[in-house]
């Protein structure tokens, strides 16, 4: 259905913080379609690598690129193509999610109707109700679900997830789990930076596990068992491996 | 800004503080061109009913001349506390308004003053600053600049959006004070069309000023981490703008540039009409030299014989010179008020606020030009109407005979002191460093905005 174009792509990534080596080498290729759950403890690499690719980071050494293009070179273009879900989406307290996505899409230079933002929101599970009700009454999972109508407006090729589960209760991230992996359906290429072993078995296709800004392990999501990734997470993040 | 409060909040506390301080000014306005026209009615009253003396006598009895305010001067007032705005006009001395007691506070107390103004130049840029210093940092904090640095938006595009909005926000607080202030200003003056022109420019250079303090609040927060730090450094820099540097200039002028006190200004005036100018010779020397020309002129051995009254030449002849003497030393004064003023334009390094409070008193007609502007004319008068009666005591007696007389039709006759302020184009004429200062503060601004919109990370 995808032909395996790659959308996402690190190749040979160094990223120094001063004295600090965040990244450490990383190769790292995600195609249409594909979800990439990067696992990792703190300081592992996993949001620098994800600061880079929206271009906040400038690499050291190496490359990155978004459907060919280098967020370094050509930040405006590259942004245009991805969309980006931090841990905790920010949004504008004194205003409503519709009015947050109008907001946002007319800033991104998209322009849609007050029926259609109402439609995406809908599409992402928000309830009717609370469309143009102000965001600071809003759960988590309710901001995360405005994030997600603004990238289904932007009709992202990219999307960047910076632990999106963390903190939600099972059933929300359940419901996100789904929406990332519809997403991911209609062909997206999703790099997904998490914590969570139960998600990324359960949305990702390939799960990397990265320690000391390198990507120490990858599997094949779909035949690797939760224990051996289990074991091999921990194993990784307690020096044993 | 709206939906968080700030907005209505700013803009009432604004509309309360301007308004206050405006009715307060046009109550003292409309106060003082009362009192001037009751003090200037009964003094000309008590000129032309002097009754039957001495022309001269009469000239010393004196005349007051009052400067017309401009309806500005209701917003800022400028210099009025420190000239006065009244001059008695009398023979053989020119009087200067300027040395009122306050006058002697020295420059730096002409910057403190609580008006309209002083809402306009000094507490406006804190509201600008109130508005602007977490326009980035804000947005850091929360994250949502992360959201729309990853949407694509350009820096400079979102960064110019902030500053037009930031400036629309300021006017929507603003205009309604503006527009009521305007209103009050139609209801109690009668505005001409060179009020409406001076009006004008005020507003834009006001607009101007107030554009440098927003461009500066919003590159100060892109370029710090936590809204608190921008607004300590922000607040810093407008106490310099607004408090040290006018006070930090007026020092190093009246340093550069000293200026005589008032005694030594009057003594150094009587000195040189004693002493004489150059080479012209004492009080004495000249006096017996305009005795010979005289009598030499008349064909008279003796003054005794002369045809006029020598008493009269003789005056006109001394109070000639002292006017001479005089023009001298008031030159030099406003000269040297002129340098001082130049100086201070040094420290508008430190902010714009000293050159925006000299435009804003220059287009109100209250500064030191408009000032000079008056007194010279009002000197021209004292030369027509000194010179009046010394015609007439000259011509109504002979000799050493001072018998002259005059009558009620003849003080009657002078015309009254009638001033007609200079236009907007001799305010603009006056204002071009300052204009000058506020322009390259507005340029820099706006470069170091577009500077830092590159440099701008979430």
């Amino acid at each position: 259905m995808f032909p395996n174009k790659t959308l996402l792509e690190a190749r040979q990534l160094v990223v120094n913080y001063k004295n600090h080596r965040a990244i450490d080498g990383l190769d790292l290729s995600v195609p249409a379609g594909c979800v990439y759950a990067l696992l990792g403890g703190n300081g592992a690499g996993k949001t620098s690598t994800i600061n880079t690719f929206l271009g906040f980071n400038r690499p050291t050494g190496g490359n990155v690129f978004i459907d060919g293009e280098s967020p370094d070179q050509n930040p405006t273009v590259v942004r245009a193509k991805l969309a980006y879900l931090p841990e905790n989406v920010a949004l504008y307290e004194y205003m409503s999610g519709l009015e947050n996505l109008s907001f946002f899409c007319t800033l991104a230079n998209i322009r849609i109707s007050r029926q259609h933002a109402h439609d995406l929101l809908m599409n992402t599970g928000l309830q009717t109700d609370a469309h143009d009700r102000r965001v600071s009454t809003y759960s988590k999972g309710m901001r995360q679900k405005v994030g997600l109508a603004i990238a289904s407006a932007k009709q992202a090729k990219v999307m960047l997830l910076d632990e999106p589960t963390s903190g939600l209760d099972p059933s929300a991230a359940n419901d996100f789990a789904r929406r990332i992996r519809a997403a991911a359906d209609l062909g997206m290429a999703v790099l997904m930076a998490t914590h969570d072993l139960f998600n990324a078995k359960q949305v990702a296709d390939r799960i990397g596990i990265m320690k000391a800004g390198r990507l120490v392990e990858e599997f094949d999501a779909h035949t690797v068992a939760h224990d051996e990734l289990e074991h091999k997470y921990l194993a990784h993040a307690r020096g044993l491996l | 800004m709206l939906r968080d409060g700030r907005l209505l909040v700013l803009a009432f506390s604004v509309f309360a503080v301007l308004i206050g301080f405006f009715l307060a000014s046009v109550a003292e306005h409309q106060q003082m061109q009362l009192e001037k026209q009751t003090v200037g009615a009964t003094a000309k009253e008590q000129w032309d009913t002097q009754g039957v003396k001495n022309p001269h006598a009469a000239a010393h009895f004196g005349i007051y001349v009052f400067k017309p305010d401009s309806p500005l001067a209701s917003v800022e007032p400028g210099l009025r506390q420190y000239t006065g705005q009244t001059l008695w006009l009398e023979p053989h001395k020119r009087n200067g308004a300027r040395f009122s007691p306050a006058a002697d506070q020295g420059l730096a107390g002409r910057f403190g003053q609580a008006s309209a103004g002083f809402v306009l130049y000094a507490l406006l840029p804190l509201l600008v600053i109130a508005l602007a210093f977490n326009a980035v940092t804000q947005e850091r904090e929360l994250g949502t600049l992360r959201m729309l640095h990853s949407l694509g938006v350009s820096a400079t595009r979102l960064l110019l959006g902030k500053f037009i909005g930031l400036l629309l926000a300021f006017m929507v607080v603003l205009l309604p004070a503006m527009a009521v202030a305007i209103i009050i200003l139609y209801q109690n003056f009668d505005l001409a069309g060179d009020d409406i022109l001076r009006l004008s420019a005020l507003s834009g250079t006001f607009f101007m000023y107030y554009a440098v303090f927003a461009a500066l609040a919003m590159s100060t927060s892109i370029h710090f981490k936590s809204s608190r730090l921008a607004l300590f450094t922000l607040v810093a820099f407008w106490t310099s703008s607004v408090l040290i540097a006018p006070r930090l200039g007026a020092a190093a002028a009246e340093m550069m540039v000293p200026i005589p006190s008032a005694t030594a200004f009057w003594a150094g005036i009587k000195k040189d009409i004693q002493q004489g100018l150059d080479n012209d010779g004492d009080h004495q020397a000249r006096e017996a030299l305009f005795k010979n020309q005289m009598l030499k002129q008349y064909g008279v051995a003796q003054v005794e014989d002369l045809p006029v009254g020598y008493a009269a030449l003789k005056r006109s002849f001394n109070d000639s010179y002292s006017e001479r003497v005089h023009a001298l030393h008031f030159d030099r004064l406003s000269d040297a008020f002129e340098r001082q003023s130049r100086f201070i334009h040094i420290a508008s390094l430190l902010g714009p606020s000293i050159a925006m409070r000299s435009v804003s008193m220059t287009l109100s007609g209250m500064d030191l030009a408009h000032q000079r502007h008056f007194e010279d004319a009002a000197e021209k008068y004292r030369h027509y109407f000194i010179g009046l009666t010394d015609d007439w005591d000259r011509e109504r007696s002979h000799g050493t005979e001072r018998g002259a007389l005059g009558h009620d039709s003849d003080w009657g006759g002078v015309k009254a002191f009638s001033y007609t302020p200079p236009s907007v184009s001799f305010a603009l004429h006056h204002a071009p460093a300052d204009l000058l200062v506020l322009l390259a503060w507005l340029v820099a601004a706006l470069i170091w905005l577009l500077f830092s919109a590159k440099r701008l990370k979430p």
